[in-house]
């Protein structure tokens, strides 16, 4: 067993030595650079040495030297991590089982940490011919309920009163919300009542700048307010914190590695834009490349790229369904979904949240009573429901989705956002968590933020719809076509991910446009026969400039990051559950919410998770996103994060939580001490999910 | 018996008791005098009035309490009951059309024949359709920056900071330094008190307009408005009059109606918008700004004005129809452009007041709900700016090309151009026999009262031929892509061309020419 258990490192955060000044105005300095890159490799020798000493016997391999002609180009961001280098054994060096040399070249501890210990791997997959057991909200004792009404009470009548006198004695100050010189207020004082009134009072929590990689850690621009939120006061300096609030699943936010190579690369042969839409001359080989790519690591026929997650809801939507249309939807679908649907004209009907009875007597109601008044039938029904919802951390129940589909003849949309790459034994998402033939649903739509390290989105299908969706959905003629950057981001992370195979490769040969032999346009995408879902991605389909380094290709690493996601899960997941707190969803959902309720709870769980000796940022959702009692913080874990990282986060919640009185969930007998949690992390990850 | 009687009575005596204990906390209570006389009010020995007001209470109760997702079965008039057979033989009889039509053979010829690049877009990219370099009137790069290498390299370098993605929306660690340096960057150049950044262009304006326009706003909207205006006006909910296009005289006798009506109904002072374009994507007709900005603050409107196709496009610097009019960017309420199409970065930009911008970090949907865009984007949008500011020549070699290619284009006779002469976006027509409206149209639709006529798929073949051909010669053009069916109404199939000051003036030319000719030739 490893040492696993390291209370509160001591980490000195050096908050007053950093620099600041704006990064647009600094020339590279080449006088800094040379003794930040000796320092680095200082440092990664001497944990070389110790990787050795601890692993006496086993060969290592020799450094590979080409490091520092990747730190020719550091910037000053690096030489911050490498101050905490000198420093801390907190956030910049690992604790635990000592990497060997070979590994901790390949990434910064800071942006992706190092875990070298097998067993905190788990495999995210639903066992076959398991139950699946419906996630049931676990109710807080009633006295907290009723305190939370109280707050809220409290907080709206004081409001109120604040607004009736404000207005009478300081109307200066309500200028915006009152009519003036004969217009309209631009927020009337009941629209902003929340967001003046509750949300203000705890904007500490919100809009936080930052800056560097948002990876393993992030660099916070620390700020401060004179006037109760009313303004925010940038200070000069930084903190650097553990970060398990950012979409970083797989934890590609690098920006050093195979990927971030990469993606040098593709910017160098493509540039920084892709200069307009993508009928209007804003395509290029990549986006077509990039496509294929997406299509394959779905298991879909084609794939098409919108340039914002948001966007390819909210634009792809009304080009699939129209008027006479009926989509169903989750009634916790995300806002893009909800703005798509209003956009398409279509009527919508929602169902209790994945309720699969309420889900088949709503489809037997509306497939029997067709369009209202008319009674005509409807012309086609789609079903939206997203594989994992952002703010439950629940999944959907595929399998009976699908049986249901079969019965009622409805399409399927499900909204991958959150579940592709994250879930899955091959990161495939919520088919390959189910072992599920991906073509079985019709329409498959995700987004690169959350596990690729990237941005927009894509929708995948077959040929004939994508093909349609090329034309009429709004994205294709009207916005911008996805940058070369991000796309090279997306093919790097996601062929490392699949493997690449480059048996075949070698042998064809590439004509003079850098383009395989044969595709010529969107339509005719070539199709590679040798692929077979989920596999490993020839090389011929791939850019034939792009090389991974052998961990990234072999997709070694990839699968290692699937592992290291689905332990650190299961791992916070159950964890905050033995400690005794209520938390929602799924155990393999990245997403893991902890329910707070109070509202000035909210406020305090996070500045002192924010306050530790190692910063932890997290993310507080509260209404209007969620209910209005059940107020929560929201992790994101990462592949990112080590095993360390997670028991400095139950620690810091198992204290909070007693200080806070937001154990409510297991009863006391039944629950771990933090450190029996930490120490049997292992135990606690293996058990079966209807067994937990 | 005796018994059971004497249990009754005190029964009864407790149940007496407890009812005038009940009385009296009631008159106890403060304003409970209120209840009371409104319930005697009511009743005025009437039983039936009574009754009537505990039915209206249950109903009020039952609506309270009603299932928000069921709604149809319990209050709907039209709702039929049937057996579970019948049910399950109406779910068997259902047939539901395909989800997509697949494209027949003119969509999919003209999906193959979309301009492709491969490799570095600019000037002169090579094309993957013919393999062959190209001169690049498509793509828009108009001051050139899409091929800057010093751009390139902070853009670089800021990858090296950042990595790629911003990995969370900006309410939650997805603010970095770089987005708020854009933001202030893109402000100073317009001179605003704020600027608001978002990820995509598209997006910009569909997620503002919902941020401030709710139910029973009124907007006042130019009947050519771009689709994305289209959509975000949609989901507002809030009341539209249309004015036809770029006429200011139409609008201000809009403005008036509106005015009317709204004293003849006596309503309360709403929120009043006209939203409309600088340069706009359909035409690249220019708005008159000066007399706009006159003729809102007359009326007392609030202007949203799309600069997407002005911003970075026009004035001596590139700051958009403001610099070019010479009228202050505060004077535009919310003024949106696009950093994607006027910085060759990626995203859109709202610009206002702090009010105007803070209003949008709570409250668009778009911004709040989405991931901030990319930081390396950023970095090359506020360096774009930079390059602007300092070289106002990109600017003038660009108008000058704009210049060359009117020259030329002007001599053909089987075209219309309707776009402004100073638009480095410029849409040829197929020649119309225009007609020329005398009375005005009706506001509350968006359609004309003399709408102009065309044959949308004859004059989109032939405009494609046209397309093609000039491929095929070496110069990459394209139609103006629409999603036929989707706009509310359909605009005129026209080819779009880009001009961009990366490209010399002889080879603008050079280019004009060929498509000239093949125009001449075609339609002669």
């Amino acid at each position: 067993m490893p040492a696993s258990s390291y209370p509160t490192s001591p980490m000195a955060l050096n908050r007053g030595s950093s620099p600041t000044s704006s990064i647009f105005k600094k020339q590279k300095n080449s006088s800094s650079s040379p003794p930040t890159a000796a320092s680095y490799l200082s440092a990664l020798s001497q944990a070389d040495a110790r990787a050795r000493n601890a692993q006496r016997g086993t060969p290592t391999s020799t450094p590979a030297l080409s490091i520092s002609s990747s730190l020719t180009s550091s910037t000053e961001d690096t030489v911050l991590a490498e101050e905490d280098t000198a420093d801390s054994d907190g956030l910049a060096v690992p604790v635990g089982k000592p990497p060997n040399s070979e590994q901790l070249y390949t990434t910064v501890h800071t942006e992706f940490g190092h875990c070298y210990n097998e067993e905190y791997r788990n495999i995210s997959q639903h066992p076959l011919g398991a139950p699946i057991v419906r996630h049931v909200d676990q109710e807080p004792p009633y006295y907290i309920l009723f305190s939370t009404y109280i707050s809220y009470l409290i907080l709206i009548v004081l409001g109120h009163m604040r607004d009736f006198l404000g207005k009478r004695f300081h109307s200066y100050s309500y200028r915006h919300l009152m009519p003036h010189d004969g217009y309209a207020p631009l927020n009337s004082d009941f629209d902003s009542f929340y967001t003046r009134r509750l949300k203000q009072r705890m904007d500490e929590c919100f809009l936080q700048p930052v800056t560097g990689v948002a990876g393993r850690t992030i660099l916070l621009l620390d700020r401060y307010t004179p006037d109760y939120n009313h303004t925010q006061i940038m200070l000069e300096t930084r903190t650097r914190a553990l970060n398990i609030s950012s979409y970083n699943y797989l934890g590609f936010a690098q920006a050093r590695g195979g990927c971030a190579d990469a993606v040098e690369e593709g910017m160098k042969r493509y540039g920084v834009t892709s200069c307009g839409s993508r009928l209007e001359g804003g395509s290029s080989d990549l986006h077509i490349l990039a496509e294929s790519v997406v299509a394959k690591f779905v298991g879909m026929e084609a794939a098409v790229i919108s340039s914002m997650g948001f966007a390819t809801n909210s634009t792809f939507i009304p080009a699939l369904v129209s008027k006479g249309c009926l989509v169903i939807s989750d009634e916790l679908n995300h806002a893009s979904i909800r703005f798509g649907v209003r956009n398409s004209g279509a009527h919508v009907r929602m169902f209790k949240h994945n309720d699969m009875k309420a889900l088949e007597s709503l489809l037997r109601e509306v497939i029997s009573q067709g369009q209202p008044k008319t009674h005509r039938p409807w012309k086609k029904i789609l079903l939206i429901v997203e594989g994992m919802y952002s703010m439950e951390g629940t999944m959907v129940d595929l399998p009976t989705v699908l049986k249901l589909k079969e019965k009622y003849k409805f399409y399927l949309f499900v909204d991958e956002a959150h579940s592709i790459g994250a879930i899955g034994p091959h990161g495939r998402g919520v088919c390959d968590y189910f072992s599920v033939d991906p073509r079985k649903v019709d329409v498959l739509m995700g987004t690169f933020t959350k596990s690729f390290g990237a941005s927009g989105g894509y929708i995948s299908g077959n040929t004939a719809l994508i093909d349609r969706l090329r034309i009429r959905g709004y994205s294709g003629a009207y916005s911008e076509a996805i940058t070369p950057p991000v796309l090279t981001q997306i093919i790097a992370s996601m062929a490392s991910i699949m493997s690449i195979d480059a048996s075949v490769g070698l042998a064809v040969s590439v004509n003079k446009l850098g383009l395989p032999s044969s595709s010529s346009s969107s339509s005719t995408i070539h199709q590679v026969t040798e692929y077979h879902h989920p596999g490993p991605i020839s090389q011929r389909t791939l850019p034939h400039w792009l090389s991974l380094p052998p961990p990234l290709a072999s997709g070694a690493e990839g699968l290692m990051r699937l592992r290291r996601l689905s332990f650190n899960s299961y791992y916070l997941h159950r964890g905050l559950d033995k400690l005794g707190f209520i938390t929602y969803g799924h155990p393999s959902s990245p997403i893991v919410p902890l329910l707070i309720f109070n509202p000035a709870k909210m406020i305090m769980f996070h500045r002192m998770m924010k306050d530790r000796k190692t910063p932890i940022v997290i993310v507080v959702v509260a209404y209007p996103a969620t209910p209005l009692v059940t107020s929560r913080v929201r992790f994101c874990v990462s592949a990112s994060h080590t095993k360390e990282d997670i028991d400095s986060v139950l620690r810091a919640c198992d204290e909070i939580g007693d200080v806070l009185d937001l154990k409510h969930g297991l009863s006391k007998g039944e629950r771990w001490s933090v450190n029996e949690v930490c120490e049997r992390a292992v135990e606690l990850v293996h058990i079966p999910d209807n067994e937990h | 018996m005796a018994s059971a009687s004497s249990t009754l009575d005190t029964m009864v005596l407790s149940i007496a008791q407890s009812l005038s204990a009940v009385e009296r906390t009631f008159y106890k209570l403060p304003g409970s005098a209120i209840i009371e006389r409104y319930v005697r009010s009511s009743h005025q020995n009437d039983p039936g009035r009574t009754f009537l007001e505990l039915i209206i209470f249950f109903l009020v109760v039952r609506t309270l309490l009603q299932s928000r997702t069921r709604a149809d079965r319990n209050n709907g008039k039209n709702f039929i009951e049937f057996t579970d057979k019948e049910i399950d033989e109406l779910v068997e009889d259902w047939v539901p059309e395909p989800l997509s039509k697949p494209l027949d053979d003119v969509e999919a010829a003209e999906l193959a024949a979309i301009p492709v690049v491969a490799g570095h877009n600019g000037p002169h990219p090579t094309l993957v359709n013919t393999g062959k370099p190209a001169i690049n009137l498509a793509s828009l790069n108009f001051t050139g920056l899409a091929n800057n290498e010093h751009v390139k390299q902070r853009s670089l370098e800021a990858m090296r900071r950042y990595g790629v993605g911003s990995c969370g929306p900006t309410g939650f660690y997805g603010s970095f330094d770089a987005h708020l340096q854009c933001e202030s960057d893109i402000a100073e150049f317009l001179d605003t008190e704020g600027a608001i950044l978002y990820s995509q262009g598209f997006s910009t304006i569909s997620s503002a307009i919902p941020a401030f326009c709710k139910r029973g706003d009124i907007i006042v909207a130019d009947r050519a408005v771009t689709l994305a205006i289209q959509k975000g006006m949609e989901i507002s909910r809030s009341t539209i009059r249309w004015y036809d296009h770029n006429d200011l005289h139409s609008l201000e006798e809009v403005l008036q109606s509106v005015e009317k009506e709204r004293r003849k109904r006596k309503g309360p002072l709403t929120r009043r918008f006209i939203i409309t374009e600088g340069i706009f994507e359909r035409d690249g007709t220019m708005t008159d700004l000066p007399k706009l900005i006159e003729l809102k603050q007359k009326y007392k409107y609030r202007l949203i004005l799309d600069e997407s196709f002005s911003f970075g496009t026009v004035g001596r610097t590139g700051r958009g129809l403001t610099e070019l009019y010479n009228v202050k960017a505060s004077k535009v309420d919310m003024l949106v452009g696009s950093c994607a199409i006027g910085l060759c970065a990626s995203g859109g930009f709202c610009a206002g007041s702090r009010t105007v911008v803070e209003h949008q970090r709570i409250n668009s949907p778009a911004y709040v709900f989405s991931a901030s865009m990319p930081p390396l984007l950023a970095v090359s949008a506020s360096e774009g700016i930079n390059v602007l500011r300092d070289t106002p020549s990109l600017l003038t070699r660009l108008q000058e090309n704009v210049r060359a290619a009117r020259v030329l284009l002007d001599q053909v006779e089987c075209i219309s151009i309707p776009s402004h002469r100073a638009s480095p976006i410029i849409h040829l027509y197929l020649r119309n026999t225009s007609m020329s409206s005398s009375k005005p149209s009706n506001p509350s639709s968006p359609i004309p009262r003399d709408a102009p006529v065309f044959d949308i798929e004859k004059e989109e073949r032939l405009l494609q031929e046209v397309v093609e051909e000039a491929m095929a010669q070496g110069v990459m053009i394209t139609k103006a892509k629409r999603a036929r069916g989707l706009e509310i109404t359909e605009a005129q199939p026209s080819i779009r061309l880009a001009m961009s000051s990366a490209l010399s003036k002889a080879d603008t030319e050079k280019a004009v020419h060929v498509l000239v000719k093949i125009l001449k030739r075609k339609f002669r």
